[in-house]
C-alpha cells in the first residue's frame, strides 16, 4: 500500500514527466511538421496542425540512390565502432583497473586529452595520413568504411575507457581472484565474471559510442568522398549552411532520425535488463 | 502532376544524348576510346546547376565515352576545403573541381590547375570540334589567364539583380499614395534615396493592412559571409566604391594610404544598406543568400537585390513562390554619377556571379576530365541546362525557344543579363580573397548588430585588412 | 600477482590507435604551429616562424574573447546539465508509470546528430517561420532576434546544448546510480538520517567517480562545440557565439591559416587539459577525504 504522501509524488513526477516530455519532444515535432510542409506553407503565423502532408520533400531525398548508401554507410560504421570501441576499451579498463601498470594513471588521463583536441586543425594531418601514408598500391584509407571506424576511436576509445573506468573499479577485486583461485585464466574472468557484471555500464557505452559516430559530422566530410559518405554528410549536402529548402532540409532530417529511432527501440530492452540487474542486487 | 525526379533526370539524359548523337557521335566515342572504363571523380556546390551535370549530363557522357563519372556535391564550405585539401596536397582525389569565380585568382596564383587551351593544343585528338571557346559569354573572361589560355569552362552564372514585386508597385492605390507622400511616382527605384522611400512606404503599408510585408530584403546574416558580400558586392559599388576598396598600388584598404574602403563614400554607402534593416523583414539578420530568396518568394518584402540563380524559380515556380507572375526585375539603384563611371569602363553596379570546371594538375585522369568539361561546354546541351539552373554560359543560349519562353515568364531577367551584364562584374582578381573576407567579416558583423558604427567599422576593417595583407605578404 | 605483460596486451591495441590517430596528427599540428604556412600567402610554403604564433595569440582579442566566450558557454551548459541529469535520474530511479516510456523520450534528443539539432533549432528560431520568435512576441513582447541580439543568441546556444545532452548525463546518472549497493541507504535509514544527510554522506561520494566521468566527458565535448552552432548562429551575431572551435574552424578552412590555426588548436587543447587536470586533482583529492575520517 502506498501512502498518501507517496501517492502525490508519483503524480507530481507524472506530471513533471509529462512536461518534461512535451519540452523534449517540441523541437523534434516542429522539424516534422516543417517536414510536412511546402515552401510557400512556411511563413507567417506558427501552425502545429499537419493539414496537406507535403510529400515530396520526402521522396526528393528518398528518390536519391546516394540517400540509401549513405545510410548503409553510417549503419555499418557506427556499429562496428560501438563494437570495437566497447571491446577494447573493457579491455584496456580492465587492464588500467587489475594490473599493476608502470603511470597507468598517467595513460589514463592522456587518452581521454585525445577527445579534447579542438577538431579542424586535425583534419588537415589526418587528410594526409588517409590519402598519402596509410595507402596500398592505388587503394587509400581515404573514403573508406574502415577509416572512418579507426578514426572515430579516438574520440570515442576515451569516452569509453571513462565511463567504464568506475563500472570495473565498482567490481569487488575479491570477485575475480575468487575465479582466478578456482582455476579460471584471464580470458574466463573476463567474459564469465567481469562482462555479466559489468553489462549495464557496457550498454551504456555501446549505445552512446554508436550514438556519437552515427552523428559525427566534420571528420567524415572531410575524410571521405563518394563512396563511404554517412548520413550526417549528405544531410550537410541536401541542407548547407545556407539552405532553406527547410521543408527538405527537415524532411532529411527526419529521415535521419528514424534508424537512430529503430535503434534506440531495439536496445531500450538492454538498457533496462542491465539497469534491473543493478537494482536486483539488493 | 509531379514526376519523380529520377524520372524526369532519365528523359533529360535521353534527350541530351539524342541531341548530341546526331552532331558528332563519332568524335566522343573516339576520342575516349583509351580511356573506356576509367572514372573521374569531381566535386561542387549542391545547386541546381550542379545537380544538373550530376544527374543528366554526367549519364549522359558515361553513355557516349565509357567513362565513369563519380560526382560529389557537398556543402558551399565543404566544397572549398575539399578541393583546395587536394590540389594542396597533390592528393590526385579530384579530376575536376567546381571554381568559383572569385577563388580562380586564388588557384591560379598557386598553379593549381590545368591550362586547358595549351592542353587541347598539345593533344588535338581531345579536342571536340563542337567546343570553341568563342562560345561562351564574356564571362570566359574571368578563368582565362593572361595570355588568354583558359583554366575552367563555365558551367553557371548569373547577374545579381534587383527584383521588386510588380502588384504592389502597380497598384492604383499604392500609386496615389506613395506620390501624396513623397512627391513623385512609385516605380522601380533609380536611385538610393528612392529605394528607401519605398522600403519605408511598403512597411507601413504592410503595418497599415496588417500585412506580413516589409519594404526590402536585406542579406545581413551576423555570423556568414554572405552579409559581407552583400555591401561589397552589391552596395558599395552602387556608391561608386569598386573592389572591396582596396588599392592594388601598394595593396592598401584605408583612405590614409591611398585605399577606398573607409572612404566617405564607403561609409555613406554601409550607413544607407544599415539604415534598411529598419524596413527589412525580421529575419533578415539571420538571412544569407537563400534566406533573401526564400524571403521574397514568400512575398514578405516589396523590393530586394536577389542572386540571379533564384530570379526564374521566384517568378515561375508556384510550388515554391508565392509571387509567381509578380515579379520585376530591374538594374540596382545607384548613386549619381555612377553609371557615368561604369560606361566610362571605370566600375561596376553589382556582382556577375558564376563558376566553372576545372582540372586540378594533380589529376591522374586529366585527358578524360578534358573531355568530360568539352562535353558540358558544347553548344548543344546549353538550353535545357539553362532552363533547369537558370544559367547562361554561352552567347546562343539567350536566343534558344526555350530560353526566350522564360525569359518572358521573369519579366525579361535574361534579356537584362544579355544586355546589361556588361556592368556588373565578377569579385576583383585578388588571391587572398577568402583571407580578407575572414579577417574583416567580424567587425562587419558588428556593424550589423550596431556594436560599432558604420564609420567606426569600416575604419577597424580597413586596417584589418591592411594588416591581412602584410601578413600574407602582399602588402609591404 | 597477476603478470603484467598481459595487463600491457590488453592495453596495447587502443594504445596503438591513439597513438596512430591521435599522437602522430598531434606532432604534424605542433610542427605546423611553428610555421606561417598559409596557402594563399603571397609565398605559399611553409617556412619556420619560432613562438611567432604564439607572440601573436596571447594578443589576438578574437581569440581571447572567443576562449573566454567558450569557458562560459561550457560552464553554464555542463553545471545545467549534470544537476538537471541527477535530478532526472533520481525521479527514473523511483517507481512511476510509463518510465520506460518517458525514459525513451528523454533520450531522443541524443539521437539527433549535432548539425541536424542546430538545423532543428533554426527552424524553431528563425523569424517569421520558428514559433519561438512569434509566441515571444505575442505573449511576452520579447523581439526574439538570434540574428541581432548576442545575450539572447548566447542563451539560446546553451538551452540547444542542454536540451541535446542533458540525457547522456541523465544515462550515465542512471547507469551509476543503478550500481550503488542498497545496504549503505537502508542502514542510514535505520540510522535515522534525513534525505539530505543521505544525498550529501553517501549518494554524493558514491555516484562521485560517475558525475567526475561525466563532467569531464561533458566539458570537454562543450569545448569543442562547432556542429550546432555552425549551424544556428554561424558563431553570430558578431562574435556572440562564436566559439573557439567554430573560430579555428574559420581560421584554417575559409582562411586556410593553417600555421596560426594549427598554434591556436594547440593553445587550446593545453588550457583544455590544464583546466581539466586541475578539475580532476580536486576532485580525486576530495573524493580520498572521507577515507581519511
Amino acid at each position: 500500500m502506498l501512502t498518501k504522501k507517496q501517492r502525490r509524488g508519483r503524480w507530481m513526477s507524472l506530471a513533471f514527466w509529462i512536461a518534461a516530455s512535451v519540452v523534449t519532444l517540441f523541437p523534434i515535432y516542429w522539424m516534422f511538421v516543417v517536414s510536412a510542409k511546402s515552401r510557400v506553407e512556411l511563413f507567417g503565423r506558427p501552425n502545429f496542425i499537419i493539414r496537406n502532408f507535403f510529400v515530396e520533400n520526402y521522396t526528393n531525398t528518398l528518390a536519391d540512390p546516394s540517400f540509401q548508401r549513405y545510410l548503409i554507410n553510417s549503419i555499418v560504421v557506427a556499429s562496428s565502432n560501438a563494437l570495437l570501441v566497447t571491446t577494447l576499451a573493457l579491455l584496456a579498463t580492465y587492464a588500467l583497473s587489475r594490473y599493476k601498470l608502470v603511470g597507468k594513471e598517467n595513460i589514463f588521463f592522456w587518452t581521454i586529452t585525445n577527445r579534447m583536441a579542438p577538431p579542424a586543425v586535425f583534419l588537415l594531418p589526418l587528410f594526409l595520413l588517409f590519402t598519402q601514408a596509410f595507402t596500398i598500391g592505388e587503394w587509400k584509407l581515404y573514403d573508406t568504411r574502415i577509416g572512418l571506424i579507426l578514426l572515430y576511436c579516438v574520440f570515442n576509445l576515451p569516452f569509453a575507457i571513462w565511463t567504464l573506468r568506475s563500472v570495473i573499479d565498482g567490481i569487488p577485486k575479491e570477485l575475480d581472484e575468487a575465479a582466478m583461485i578456482d582455476g579460471a585464466n584471464t580470458w574466463q574472468v573476463l567474459t564469465k565474471v567481469i562482462l555479466p557484471l559489468a553489462r549495464p555500464g557496457l550498454a551504456v557505452t555501446a549505445i552512446l559510442t554508436w550514438v556519437f559516430a552515427w552523428n559525427e559530422y566534420l571528420f567524415a566530410a572531410t575524410l571521405t568522398s563518394v563512396h563511404a559518405r554517412t548520413i550526417t554528410t549528405g544531410l550537410a549536402e541536401f541542407v548547407t549552411v545556407t539552405g532553406t529548402n527547410w521543408g527538405q532540409m527537415a524532411a532529411t532530417a527526419t529521415l535521419t532520425l528514424l534508424p537512430a529511432l529503430l535503434f534506440l527501440g531495439l536496445v531500450q530492452r538492454h538498457i533496462v535488463a542491465g539497469l534491473t540487474f543493478g537494482a536486483v542486487k539488493e | 502532376m509531379r514526376s519523380r525526379l529520377g524520372t524526369r533526370a532519365a528523359i533529360a539524359t535521353a534527350s541530351v544524348l539524342a541531341a548530341v548523337s546526331t552532331a558528332h557521335a563519332d568524335f566522343w566515342s573516339d576520342a575516349a576510346a583509351p580511356y573506356k572504363g576509367a572514372t573521374i571523380r569531381g566535386v561542387s556546390e549542391s545547386t541546381p546547376p550542379s545537380n544538373y551535370v550530376k544527374d543528366v549530363l554526367g549519364p549522359a557522357f558515361t553513355e557516349a565515352t565509357g567513362i565513369n563519372v563519380e560526382f560529389e556535391a557537398t556543402s558551399w564550405d565543404q566544397m572549398y576545403d575539399k578541393a583546395i585539401k587536394d590540389m594542396e596536397a597533390k592528393t590526385g582525389i579530384y579530376d575536376f573541381v567546381y571554381i568559383e569565380q572569385d577563388i580562380i585568382y586564388s588557384y591560379l596564383a598557386r598553379d593549381f590547375l590545368v591550362n586547358i587551351s595549351q592542353a587541347l593544343k598539345d593533344d588535338p585528338k581531345l579536342a571536340s570540334p563542337d567546343f570553341k571557346a568563342d562560345n561562351f559569354t564574356t564571362f570566359i573572361n574571368y578563368f582565362k589567364n593572361a595570355d588568354g589560355d583558359v583554366f575552367g569552362v563555365p558551367m553557371e552564372a548569373f547577374v545579381k539583380v534587383y527584383l521588386y514585386r510588380k502588384d504592389l508597385f502597380e497598384d492604383p492605390a499604392n500609386k496615389e499614395a506613395f506620390k501624396a507622400k513623397y512627391g513623385y511616382d512609385l516605380a522601380p527605384a533609380k536611385d538610393h534615396k528612392q529605394y528607401r522611400d519605398i522600403a519605408e512606404f511598403f512597411t507601413q503599408w504592410g503595418k497599415d493592412n496588417d500585412q506580413e510585408v516589409w519594404g526590402s530584403t536585406v542579406q545581413a546574416h551576423t555570423g556568414h559571409p554572405a552579409s559581407w558580400y552583400e555591401f561589397f558586392e552589391s552596395v558599395d559599388p552602387t556608391f561608386g566604391v569598386y573592389n572591396w576598396g582596396i588599392n592594388p598600388d601598394g595593396w592598401s584598404a584605408s583612405e590614409a594610404n591611398g585605399g577606398a574602403m573607409n572612404s566617405a563614400k564607403a561609409k555613406a554607402a554601409l550607413e544607407y544598406w544599415l539604415g534598411l534593416l529598419k524596413f527589412a523583414p525580421p529575419e533578415s539578420t539571420s538571412s544569407t543568400w537563400d534566406e533573401v530568396a526564400a524571403s521574397f518568394a514568400a512575398g514578405r518584402a516589396a523590393q530586394g537585390l536577389v542572386y540571379g540563380e533564384n530570379a526564374a524559380w521566384i517568378a515561375t515556380n508556384a510550388d515554391k513562390s508565392n509571387v509567381v507572375g509578380k515579379v520585376g526585375v530591374a538594374l540596382p539603384p545607384l548613386e549619381d554619377g555612377v553609371l557615368q563611371e561604369v560606361e566610362a569602363g571605370k566600375g561596376y553596379i553589382g556582382y556577375y556571379d558564376g563558376g566553372a570546371f576545372g582540372i586540378p594538375y594533380s589529376s591522374k585522369n586529366q585527358q578524360a576530365a578534358l573531355l568530360f568539361l568539352q562535353y558540358i561546354g558544347q553548344a548543344s546541351v546549353q538550353a535545357d541546362w539553362a532552363v533547369a539552373g537558370s544559367r547562361i554560359t554561352h552567347q546562343a543560349t539567350y536566343d534558344d525557344p526555350k530560353v526566350k519562353e522564360m525569359d518572358a515568364k521573369t519579366d525579361g531577367y535574361f534579356t537584362l543579363m544579355k544586355n546589361d551584364g556588361k556592368l556588373f562584374a565578377g569579385a576583383p582578381a585578388y588571391p587572398f580573397h577568402a583571407q580578407v573576407r575572414e579577417a574583416t567579416a567580424p567587425f562587419f558583423y558588428e556593424a550589423i548588430t550596431g556594436a560599432l558604427s558604420p564609420s567606426d567599422a569600416l575604419d577597424k576593417m580597413a586596417e584589418a585588412a591592411e594588416a591581412e595583407l602584410k601578413n600574407l605578404g602582399y602588402r609591404k | 600477482m597477476r603478470s603484467t605483460t598481459i595487463g600491457w596486451l590488453m592495453l596495447a591495441p587502443t594504445l596503438l590507435i591513439l597513438t596512430v590517430f591521435g599522437v602522430v596528427p598531434f606532432v604534424y599540428v605542433l610542427v605546423v604551429g611553428f610555421t606561417d604556412w598559409n596557402a594563399f600567402a603571397a609565398d605559399p610554403t611553409a617556412h619556420f616562424a619560432g613562438v611567432e604564433n604564439y607572440r601573436r595569440l596571447v594578443f589576438d582579442g578574437q581569440f581571447l574573447n572567443s576562449l573566454w566566450k567558450t569557458l562560459w558557454f561550457a560552464i553554464f551548459a555542463v553545471v545545467s546539465q549534470v544537476v538537471l541529469g541527477y535530478f532526472l535520474a533520481q525521479l527514473l530511479m523511483k517507481d512511476i508509470p510509463f518510465k520506460g516510456f518517458f525514459r525513451t523520450v528523454h533520450t531522443l534528443p541524443l539521437m539527433v546528430a549535432p548539425i541536424a539539432v542546430g538545423a532543428t533549432w533554426r527552424l524553431l528560431t528563425v523569424p517569421g517561420l520558428g514559433p519561438l520568435p512569434y509566441y515571444l512576441e505575442r505573449w511576452f513582447g520579447i523581439e526574439y532576434r538570434l540574428g541581432t541580439y548576442a545575450d539572447q543568441a548566447f542563451l539560446t546556444t546553451i538551452i540547444m546544448d542542454v536540451w541535446h545532452w542533458t540525457p547522456l548525463v541523465t544515462l550515465t546518472m542512471l547507469a551509476g546510480l543503478a550500481s550503488m549497493p542498497k545496504e549503505p541507504f537502508e542502514q542510514a535509514q535505520i540510522d535515522g538520517a534525513n534525505k539530505l544527510q543521505i544525498f550529501w554522506h553517501i549518494t554524493l561520494p558514491m555516484l562521485k567517480p560517475t558525475i567526475l566521468a561525466t563532467v569531464f566527458i561533458r566539458m570537454m565535448d562543450a569545448l569543442r562545440t562547432v556542429d550546432e552552432v555552425w549551424m544556428l548562429t554561424g558563431g553570430g551575431p558578431g562574435a556572440a557565439t562564436r566559439y573557439v572551435g567554430l573560430h579555428i574552424w574559420r581560421v584554417v578552412f575559409p582562411k586556410t591559416d593553417y600555421g596560426y590555426g594549427a598554434a591556436m588548436s594547440l593553445l587550446t587543447l593545453y588550457l583544455t587539459i590544464v583546466m581539466c587536470w586541475l578539475l580532476y586533482a580536486a576532485l580525486v583529492a576530495r573524493r580520498e577525504l572521507p577515507k581519511a575520517e
